[in-house]
């Protein structure tokens, strides 16, 4: 597959390469069949105008850490957890906390808060006014409302 | 002459039936008291005990050395509320504390204590088949344990009580033949091999050197029965909560726990009668109770220091233990004793 | 509830936690049981969750430190360390190198205080109870020496940017000197109780047993990763605080199961005694604060680009995702927790297991709630 890669250095010496989510997936299949065998992290950062996510992988041959930087404005980027196991919840929890859909995950939904929490609490346009209350329905699942007198 | 026909004697001006009527009800009084004594000493030695292994001070503060702790523990359990489960088999939830305490009880009653000083013989009672009454007794107490953990409508109940019965099956067997090999080394002694006083005085050489093989199946058999570590996969608390007593609270769930710490004491006390010599021992006539109390608790103290130093066996791994060793075991140690019977030498 | 009455339905669900005795806090095990044996493991968790990383944000880059504290909370000075490590290049401050060398020692006394609280509680989940006491009594002593120089127990707050919080002076040394002294022995009596117990290895030996290449597809990392026989420990591979001019080792096992995972933590509590003794004969004069981060310049501070520092926690690979957008306040912390990592290989260690087991690899896991929860 033929891809853009702008490749630079960040102030702490990690390599950074900069691609489109189209050919994020691409990418990473590259680097994992070069050795980047694990994903260690994924991050999301809330620009307002974007979202950015930034993927540090992990070699465990020579123990180097890469940095694979892509970017969404509509908050949907490809999932890697046909790549990696440990990307099924990493994106969970960044869906869970800047709601960031990634296509293709096979269980995207929230992982730390409760199911059914309004809004994403790490976005910068989070509401942090209203608090919301949490609370157990019949069947044993959470529910959640703005109602102080309904949960805790 | 046990305490029975003696009371029943202090009482014959009634008459027959109501002297002996009255003697059993005075002597369930007894043992209950006893049986409760005793449990809350145990009790007592064993948080010192434990507290001593590990590096504390344990209870101090109710009481001087902390005696009156296991009272206030006690009157805790009384006086809390028993917080019952929605849907749980109302009676035999609330029968199955009844009868383990039950079985514990009169487990108590058919061991033979052994004269003491002037009070003379203190065994409470006494029957021709006590060996066979008192292992029927304390089989009760598995009973207790099923309907605790299939009434309580709680899954680690009952899975809980499904290890109880697999570990119960599998040790109870090698137990029961090493007990047949007791009966018959006793039988080549005298004449009632299946009274425990028959036993106990069969026993110039203690059975514990004449059948090392069958005390070792016995001592396991009696820690499994109390259930302690290493052998408590069914209460097992850091997996199953408490087994079959998690939705117990308050007077019930202290009846299970006079039921751990009772089993204890009685599984002792049971392998001090029928395999070290029970009463025996010098100036028996004088102090047979007091041997018999020395060895049960050196036994207690054992019991307690495997307690505190075994983690938990994975239930599968006894079960196999059971049925792959301990019986083999207590196969080869019954053949054993018929030679040792059939050569005289028992 | 207990079905009744079909008997087609052999499987039964069972939730382990939030509250239960094995889950160490408030995991939740949504468990699919066919008799004894684990089907299905689903961890569950969250029940800890106070989105530290949202309350970073709105903090100046110095009072956010104090939520590092209460992520792994027995391991409070490895989170301050990591927090530090990146925190401190993101705002160019350098800190001293009594301060790089205080660190050092304190951040290896907080790894050897988690494994002891690990070394307890997993003789608890595996029904022993004793050992817990002894390796307590151990914890304890690390815990006043925190106390003596950091004023607090758990949650010291004893680093701070550009330095920490108070100096060494010749009494904290000498009782760390103390300390040293006696707990290689104290280690080698809870060793034997764990180790050489026949039970014990019967329990853990060939249990759980965790391939290389699964660990690094989950991002298993830690002890729990070097018993798996990778030999990868940031200490080693990129060296930060003082690791690169101390001398120690990086135990490994080949053998992947529960049982390494025992031998490994042990092993890496005498290292880390190791290490604080080098420490301490190397730890050279100065002062113990950059005074470009006095306590009046600290709100003052602004950074500005996006850093990550990876540190070895007792954990594992303990990262700090920092941005700063020349602020005084972060715009962005995101901490990779390596006991979230660790936790999500549960269901993959966990499969057709029987409980007890389920039990006695979890407790391998060293899961702290305050940290996968965040």
């Amino acid at each position: 597959m033929v891809y853009e890669v702008k490749e630079e250095q960040s102030k702490d010496g990690r390599k950074v390469m900069r691609i489109d989510r189209e050919h994020l997936l691409d990418l990473v299949k590259d680097l994992k069949a070069d050795g980047y065998d694990s994903l260690s992290l994924i991050s999301c950062v809330d620009f307002r105008d974007r979202i950015e996510v930034v993927y540090h992988l992990f070699n465990s041959k020579n123990e180097d850490i890469l940095v694979v930087k892509t970017e969404t404005r509509d908050s949907k980027v490809p999932s890697l957890t046909s790549l990696y196991e440990s990307a099924n919840w990493d994106e969970r929890e960044q869906y869970d906390m800047m709601g960031v859909e990634f296509t293709g995950h096979p269980n995207l939904k929230r992982i730390l808060l409760p199911e059914g929490w309004v809004g994403y609490p790490l976005r910068k346009d989070y509401d942090l006014s209203k608090t919301q209350y949490v609370n157990m329905d019949d069947e044993g699942e959470d529910r959640v409302s703005f109602d102080p007198g309904d949960g805790w | 002459m046990n305490l029975l026909l003696r009371i029943a004697t202090i009482l014959s001006f009634l008459g027959h039936y109501p002297s002996y009527i009255l003697g059993y009800l005075i002597e369930t009084i007894i043992v209950i008291i006893f049986a409760t004594v005793v449990i809350a000493g145990m009790v007592y030695i064993f948080r010192k005990y434990m507290a001593r292994v590990q590096m504390r001070i344990g209870p101090n503060r109710v009481g001087k050395f902390g005696i009156m702790q296991v009272m206030a523990d006690g009157l805790k359990l009384i006086q809390k509320e028993s917080i019952m489960p929605k849907g749980r088999d109302d009676l035999a939830y609330k029968l199955a504390p009844i009868l383990i305490f039950f079985g514990l009880i009169m487990g108590f009653i058919f061991i033979p204590y052994g004269p003491l000083a002037w009070f003379g013989d203190l065994t409470v009672s006494h029957s021709d088949v006590s060996l066979i009454i008192i292992f029927a007794l304390i089989a009760i107490m598995p009973i207790g344990e099923i309907l605790s953990g299939i009434s309580s409508n709680n899954k680690y109940a009952v899975i809980g009580t499904l290890r109880g019965i697999a570990k119960d099956i599998s040790f109870e067997v090698p137990m029961m033949l090493s007990i047949l090999a007791i009966v018959m080394a006793a039988s080549a002694k005298v004449s009632n091999p299946l009274d425990i006083n028959g036993v106990v005085v069969a026993q110039s050489i203690p059975f514990a050197i004449l059948e090392p093989l069958g005390f070792f199946v016995f001592i396991i058999s009696m820690a499994a029965r109390a259930s302690y570590s290493p052998f408590d996969m069914g209460e097992s608390d850091s997996e199953l909560v408490t087994g079959n007593t998690t939705e117990y609270s308050g007077l019930r769930f202290g009846f299970f726990y006079l039921g751990l710490f009772g089993t204890i004491f009685l599984g002792s006390m049971m392998i001090s009668t029928i395999y070290l010599g029970g009463y025996l021992g010098p100036f028996t006539n004088y102090m047979g109770f007091i041997w018999l109390l020395i060895k049960t608790l050196i036994l207690v103290i054992i019991s307690l220091t495997i307690w505190l130093s075994m983690p938990r066996v994975r239930i599968d791994k006894f079960i196999n233990f059971g049925w792959k060793y301990l019986l083999p075991i207590a196969f080869v140690n019954l053949v054993i004793v018929g030679f040792l019977v059939l050569g005289g030498i028992a | 509830m207990v079905e009744q009455g079909n008997l087609k339905n052999r499987l039964i669900e069972l939730n382990m936690g939030p509250q239960h005795p094995s889950t160490h806090g408030v995991l939740r095990l949504k468990l699919t049981l066919d008799g004894e044996t684990v089907k299905k493991v689903e961890p569950i968790i969250g029940y800890l969750h106070r989105n530290a990383e949202k309350i970073c944000e709105l903090d100046f880059y110095c009072d956010a430190l104090i939520y590092f504290d209460r992520m792994d909370y027995v391991a409070a000075m490895n989170m301050e360390a990591g927090y530090l490590e990146a925190a401190e290049k993101l705002l160019g401050i350098e800190p001293p190198e009594r301060v790089v060398w205080i660190r050092t020692i304190m951040a290896e006394l907080s790894r050897i205080a988690s494994h002891l609280v690990w070394a307890g509680a997993y003789g608890l989940d595996l029904g022993m109870l004793t050992p817990f006491f002894y390796v307590f009594e151990q914890r304890e002593k690390i815990l006043d020496l925190f106390t003596e120089i950091s004023g607090s127990r758990q949650e010291t707050n004893y680093m701070s940017i550009g330095g920490v919080y108070q100096d060494f002076n010749d009494k904290i040394v000498y009782l760390i000197r103390e300390f040293l002294d006696q707990f290689p022995k104290k280690l080698e009596e809870v060793f034997n109780l764990f180790v050489k117990n026949d039970i014990f290895i019967s329990r853990t030996k060939g249990i759980g047993i965790l391939e290389p290449d699964v660990a690094l597809q989950y991002g298993v990392t830690g002890p729990m990763l070097r018993a798996s026989g990778v030999p990868y420990d940031v200490r080693k591979a990129q060296p930060y605080l003082a690791y690169d001019r101390v001398n120690f080792e990086v135990p490994i096992s080949k053998r992947k199961d529960n049982y390494a995972r025992v031998l490994v933590r042990f092993e890496e509590m005498r290292q880390s005694a190791k290490i604080i003794k080098q420490a301490l004969d190397k730890l050279p004069d100065g002062p113990y604060f950059n005074p470009k981060a006095k306590k009046s310049l600290m709100v003052r501070l602004r950074g500005e680009g996006d850093f990550y520092a990876r540190t070895e926690s007792p954990k594992g690979e303990f990262g700090v995702y920092l941005v700063g957008d020349g602020t005084v306040k972060p715009y962005r912390v995101h901490v990779r927790s390596p006991a979230f990592k660790n936790l999500s290989v549960l269901p993959a260690l966990a499969k057709d297991v029987l409980i007890a087991d389920l039990v006695a690899i979890s407790g391998t896991l060293d899961l702290v709630f305050g940290e996968v929860d965040r």
